[in-house]
């Protein structure tokens, strides 16, 4: 009963952080845009902070760069649990166009923290985005809360 | 005491850290520390053809995309004694007076964020979809749009789509009246931003400052004055503003809108026929061209070695704006959080700033502030 | 004031509950354009497997070419797969795609003819008109119909050619045809005069060894290959065309060498008039005679001229396998003894 409780609440409100890590900002822009009213992230209960301590979502774009590599692990650790990691973009799946000869990019980020769900395009469509963190993002949250306990 | 802000900070959009010192609530210093998002990619367009450099230099920036690939193709047609036909000089300016018009609504809704303004936020990202709409018709592409080449533009574009971006157009004029006189009239938002962060003429000049932020301090330059397009066929009047403060400058964003607007339409109305691609024979060279991106000026410079690029080097906009704004316009702000909301309006890109590598002498890579650099 | 007096208005408006109460993201969000790039549609059995879009790819891990099992009904299918984690939606490859119907499709760029889009290859193929015997196997081969005859010669169009290199393969004359690097000629002339120095430098440096050499013995040495690539990447950023150049000058080159014990000579300065490009000049201060390394034709002369055969004389020859060595034999010229038997 009280699992069945907990569940719906966190299905319905879901703190996002959107976490950098050294992209073209092409994506971040793409998330921004989400937020507007022709997508209205906020009517499915996320809300967009950009604060890793109050947040259940990470969402992660950016190819991890020299100084991410050990400040994306710490910046997953300052989120509470139960947290998932949703990869937006190419970047932190392959590195994109960054990991070449010349580049100075570390992905995939799933080296340094566990990624949960990944969205590929360059820079994805936000209904692509906003249809990935639907699908994946309130039962994930939801067993992920279980799975603790 | 000295307060920390970032790199991830919800007041933030990119990953940069913005120290400031403060006595009381009064800021007296900030200081920006850059090297979050350093990728190496002037490096990586190195020693490559231009078919992939121009998509390479398209991700120097996610916001001003656009502008890259042009200064990019117009750059290396200037190597090879070529110069872009009238139709696809057109389709050129419709793509970036459509960039120029969405990067200014998002940078207008990160102030109006950073302000804790969500009504103005939301109304601007409304219109600014419909900006995106008619990229995304018109080339393919939201944000990375893969519309210039070497000589020309990839695809022609015919009623089909001039009908719409019309209409798009039409929508974002209705919308932007509102919008503007809400932020230029409403007494709230005006006190917020009002004589806060004043960069004077003079410190701009010194800071180097380009683009909607140095037009909003006196400086009435806009590089489209000398385009060879803009110059030739078309008409536009330089929007700048003489305060220096957050209101100016956003309100010079603002006011900008509308000349681009008045420029798509004075190009679709009067696209003349023809090729929208010439062919390119491809020498060695040296050329620098410079092109007035939606934050300010953008300067390439390339050196060819007939096929492949040997050396580039690209100068954004935005470290000029950044610096300045932490060393002119943030001291002396009443408060933190109006510190965020000066570092907002300056319409930081962090993505374009963040090209310089510093080596020691023993060809180690340390990223370090770009103060001690220059 | 009037910015709350306009909130109030704003949330009285019938329309403003009605949105608020039925909040719903329309399914018109989803609808692309017509010309939305998406991820490249790949339609195998148009696949020539020439690899243009391999070649032409911005991004590093997105196109690969894949090759079925073949099978009872025939041979497998040789087709790009696109790795969605890595495409950037560029729709280059659908544009350079050459077959007829596309293979690649993407957006609308598939429809775009880029005439004068030289398929950005580091690489140009040539044919020697001397060696090619025109057996046109070539022409056969080549997937895009570029080669043809022009002037009863065979001819690569550049601006049709793809630049797969098949028809290197096919070709049963070694040498004939070609795949050069047109770009920066003066650059890989650099590259090969600094691997022709260093090598001669080496050998000159081992003065004790070629001395003590007897007839009919070879002395051989192996250098490894990096220190010269390492230069050579300064003057042409990329390791596989300095490499490739590298390994066609080693596979070439012979070098003769001149070398002379500066003790033993008798000074009888017979060496400086038969010398063609008066490198050859004799030192009064010193009392030596001296050699100009840099006119010096190491034409032998001066050895055949040597009354004393104190001038040597040796030949040097290089190979460079994959394993990044470069074997290197020296061995003392027999051509004295020629003349003698005469």
């Amino acid at each position: 009963m009280l699992n069945a409780i907990k569940d719906v609440v966190r299905k319905s409100s879901i703190h996002v952080c959107i976490v950098n890590c050294g992209g073209c900002n092409g994506c971040d822009v793409e998330c921004v845009a989400l937020l507007s009213p022709r997508y209205d992230l906020e009517q499915y209960g996320i809300y967009v902070h950009n604060n890793p301590r109050e947040a259940d979502v990470l969402l992660l774009t950016g190819a991890v760069t020299e100084q991410w590599t050990d400040n994306l692990k710490r910046v997953y650790d300052k989120a509470p649990e139960p947290k998932i990691v949703v990869s937006i973009g190419n970047c932190p799946i392959s590195g994109d166009v960054f990991n070449q000869e010349g580049g100075h990019v570390h992905a995939p980020a799933s080296n340094f923290i566990p990624v949960d769900a990944e969205v590929p395009g360059c820079p994805p469509r936000p209904s692509e985005i906003l249809e990935a963190i639907l699908a994946v993002g309130p039962q994930a949250i939801a067993d992920r809360g279980r799975e603790k306990k | 005491m000295i307060v920390p802000i970032g790199p991830i900070h919800p007041a933030l959009k990119e990953p940069i850290r913005l120290k400031l010192q403060t006595e009381g609530e009064k800021v007296v210093k900030a200081e920006i520390e850059y090297g979050y998002v350093h990728r190496g990619i002037e490096k990586i367009i190195e020693g490559q053809t231009w078919q992939r450099g121009i998509y390479l230099s398209e991700r120097v920036c996610g916001i001003c995309s656009y502008e890259h690939t042009q200064t990019f193709a117009e750059t290396i047609e200037q190597i090879c004694g070529v110069i872009a036909p009238p139709r696809a000089q057109f389709l050129r300016v419709i793509t970036n007076e459509l960039d120029r018009i969405q990067s200014h609504f998002l940078g207008n809704s990160t102030f109006f964020k950073s302000m804790d303004h969500e009504t103005l936020f939301m109304h601007v990202l409304e219109l600014r979809e419909y900006a995106m709409d008619a990229i995304e018709l018109l080339t393919g592409n939201r944000v990375n749009m893969g519309w210039n080449v070497v000589g020309g533009v990839r695809m022609d574009a015919d009623e089909r789509h001039f009908k719409p971006i019309l209409e798009n157009l039409k929508k974002i004029e209705d919308g932007f009246e509102i919008t503007r006189e809400m932020f230029a009239e409403g007494p709230a938002l005006a006190l917020r931003c009002k004589d806060v962060g004043i960069m004077t003429k003079k410190e701009a000049i010194k800071g180097r400052a380009v683009g909607p932020i140095g037009r909003g301090s006196g400086i009435k330059y806009d590089y489209r004055e000398d385009h060879y397009t803009y110059e030739d066929y078309f008409d536009f009047k330089t929007i700048w503003r003489k305060e220096g403060d957050n209101y100016a400058r956003t309100l010079n964003r603002f006011d900008e809108i509308p000349e681009s607007i008045s420029l798509i339409r004075q190009a679709i109305d009067n696209i003349p026929k023809g090729d929208i691609r010439v062919p390119v024979e491809l020498k060695s060279g040296y050329a620098m061209r410079k092109n007035e991106a939606p934050r300010g000026e953008v300067t390439y410079m390339i050196e060819t070695n007939g096929n492949l690029i040997k050396h580039i080097s690209i100068r954004t906009p935005s470290i000029p704006n950044m610096d300045s704004c932490a060393k002119y316009m943030i001291p002396n702000v009443a408060s933190v959080s109006d510190a965020v909301s000066t570092y907002a309006s300056s319409d930081p890109c962090v993505a374009c700033a963040e090209r310089v590598s510093i080596t020691d002498e023993n060809g180690d890579v340390e990223l370090k502030n770009i103060d001690e650099v220059m | 004031m009037s910015s709350l007096i306009w909130y109030i208005y704003d949330f009285a408006r019938k329309a403003w509950t009605d949105a608020f109460t039925n909040a719903k993201t329309s399914p018109e969000i989803a609808d692309k354009p017509e010309r939305f790039r998406n991820f490249p549609k790949v339609n195998k059995e148009y696949c020539i497997g020439c690899g243009a879009c391999t070649i032409s790819c911005p991004s590093p891990n997105a196109i690969k070419i894949v090759r079925e099992k073949d099978n009872e009904d025939g041979e497998g299918l040789t087709y790009p797969v696109i790795t969605h984690g890595a495409c950037i939606r560029c729709g280059f490859c659908a544009e350079v795609c050459p077959t007829e119907p596309k293979t690649l499709e993407c957006g609308e760029n598939h429809l775009i003819h880029p005439e004068f889009n030289i398929i950005p290859s580091k690489r140009q193929y040539i044919i020697d008109d001397y060696l090619c015997i025109k057996c046109k196997k070539c022409m056969k081969k080549c997937p895009v119909d570029a080669i043809s005859i022009v002037n009863d010669k065979l001819h690569v169009d550049q601006l049709k050619c793809i630049s797969c290199g098949e028809c290197i393969d096919v070709c049963p004359v070694n040498g004939a045809m070609k795949g050069v690097f047109v770009e920066n000629l003066q650059d890989q002339k650099d590259i090969i005069l600094l691997t022709v120095d260093y090598l001669e430098s080496y050998i000159n440096s081992k003065e004790e060894d070629l001395r003590s050499l007897e007839k009919d013995r070879l002395l051989q040495y192996e250098i490894p290959l990096s220190e010269i690539l390492t230069k050579a990447i300064k003057l042409i950023p990329d390791e596989e065309i300095a490499s490739e150049i590298i390994t066609n000058a080693v596979n070439r080159l012979k070098i003769r060498i001149i070398d002379w014990n500066k003790s033993e000579c008798k000074k009888c300065q017979l060496c400086i008039p038969d010398c063609p490009t008066k490198c050859i000049s004799f030192d009064e201060k010193e009392d030596t005679i001296v050699r100009d390394v840099n006119k010096c034709l190491r034409c032998s002369i001066c050895y055949q001229t040597c009354p004393f055969s104190v001038i040597k004389y040796f030949i040097a020859k290089f190979s460079l396998e994959d394993d990044n060595l470069i074997n290197i034999t020296v061995k003392a010229s027999n051509l004295n003894e020629e003349i003698l038997m005469e």
